[in-house]
């Protein structure tokens, strides 16, 4: 892709992206019944992304074009997970998950 | 007036502890952009414009294999998404403010304000004085990204390779995903796509990430209505 066709991809997701933020803001008063009915789907949304945007990564090491499966990555996200489970926060399950992989490359 | 100015400070000072998650996820985005030949110029020029660094993290990655335009694109709407729920929450309280007020705190709204800003005792506030503490949050959130990835694009190059920093990055969502999960049908969701997007991994075009999110929406549509049937069964008011 040429710097051109990028910056154009950047306008045009930045557009986009306040242009959700914007909608129900700009829209008040006349969206409740389109809230109402699209709740189901909005509180879906974000497991479903973020599964789909993280699983792939963990289980597989980069470049992912043929599965190979990478059990220090696995471990690490397990470990990544209790962490989030009961810290809540984002910062410290990186942390542990990344020290938990250097561990592991280090000594297998 | 004295009021207004110490409920901005109140929100800046409770930003600053997640400074620490904006820190690590703003150097990557910084890194990985310069690591893929991009100019400090265009890295900051992205990142002023998304706004958005889980949709500039999924766009670097579409763009290093080459997806086309419309996919990128789609893939950031359909990330950004989540702001549709922002929207909604705050459409009461930024609705009714002018446009030069509404736009720039709209375009500022992010995961750490809304966390920040729908605690139970922010809704007690008044609506000037939730304004105001939302003012101070995103517009520290904001300072904080920016420097960030600044701070990225600076030390870019000098981060060896085999530090696997990149790893961060599913990393950093799966602790988002582990917070969003709040009950079971949230779990399940995430178990169907999940599990789609590793199947579904060698689908060109990144379409197998679309694949897989469509099908943890629908799994979750689909499901509830098994579990209400059986409710009714029981009298129960379980999920």
């Amino acid at each position: 892709m040429d710097n051109l066709t990028l910056w154009l991809l950047f306008f045009a997701a930045g557009l986009g992206t306040f242009l959700i933020r914007l909608s129900f803001i700009q829209f008040h008063g006349s969206t409740e019944a389109l809230i109402q009915r699209s709740k189901t789907i909005l509180a879906l949304l974000p497991p479903a992304i973020l599964a789909a945007l993280c699983i792939p990564g963990i289980v597989f090491s980069r470049p992912t074009s043929e599965y190979q499966v990478e059990p220090a990555q696995l471990i690490a996200g397990a470990v990544a997970i209790l962490i989030a489970k009961f810290s809540r926060s984002v910062f410290w399950p990186v942390v542990g998950g990344m020290l938990c992989l250097w561990l592991l490359k280090a000594y297998l | 007036m004295a009021d207004n100015r110490q409920q901005f400070w109140l929100g800046v000072r409770d930003l600053l502890p997640l400074v620490s998650g904006v820190l690590p996820f703003g150097l990557i985005a910084g890194a990985t952009g310069i690591s893929m030949g991009m100019t400090p110029e265009m890295v900051m020029g992205m990142t002023v414009l998304f706004f958005a660094g889980s949709a500039q993290l999924a766009a670097y990655s579409l763009i290093q294999d080459n997806a086309p335009f419309i996919i990128i694109l789609f893939t950031v709407v359909v990330i950004n998404l989540r702001f549709v729920i922002y929207s909604a929450s705050f459409a009461p309280l930024l609705g009714p403010l002018k446009k030069r007020h509404r736009f720039p705190l709209t375009y500022m709204l992010s995961d750490q304000v809304y966390g920040l800003c729908s605690m139970p005792e922010q809704q007690k506030k008044s609506a000037t004085q939730r304004i105001w503490y939302l003012s101070g949050v995103a517009i520290s959130m904001a300072l904080s990204w920016i420097f960030s990835v600044v701070l990225g694009v600076a030390l870019g190059a000098s981060i060896p390779a085999h530090w696997s920093l990149e790893f961060t990055i599913p990393l950093a969502f799966l602790a988002m995903l582990v917070t969003t999960i709040s009950n079971r049908l949230l779990f399940m969701v995430a178990l169907v796509s999940g599990s789609c997007a590793i199947a579904f991994q060698l689908l060109p075009y990144n379409t197998g990430f679309i694949a897989a999110v469509v099908a943890g929406v629908c799994c979750g549509l689909f499901i509830p209505n098994l579990f209400n049937t059986q409710d009714e069964k029981q009298g129960g008011k379980h999920g």
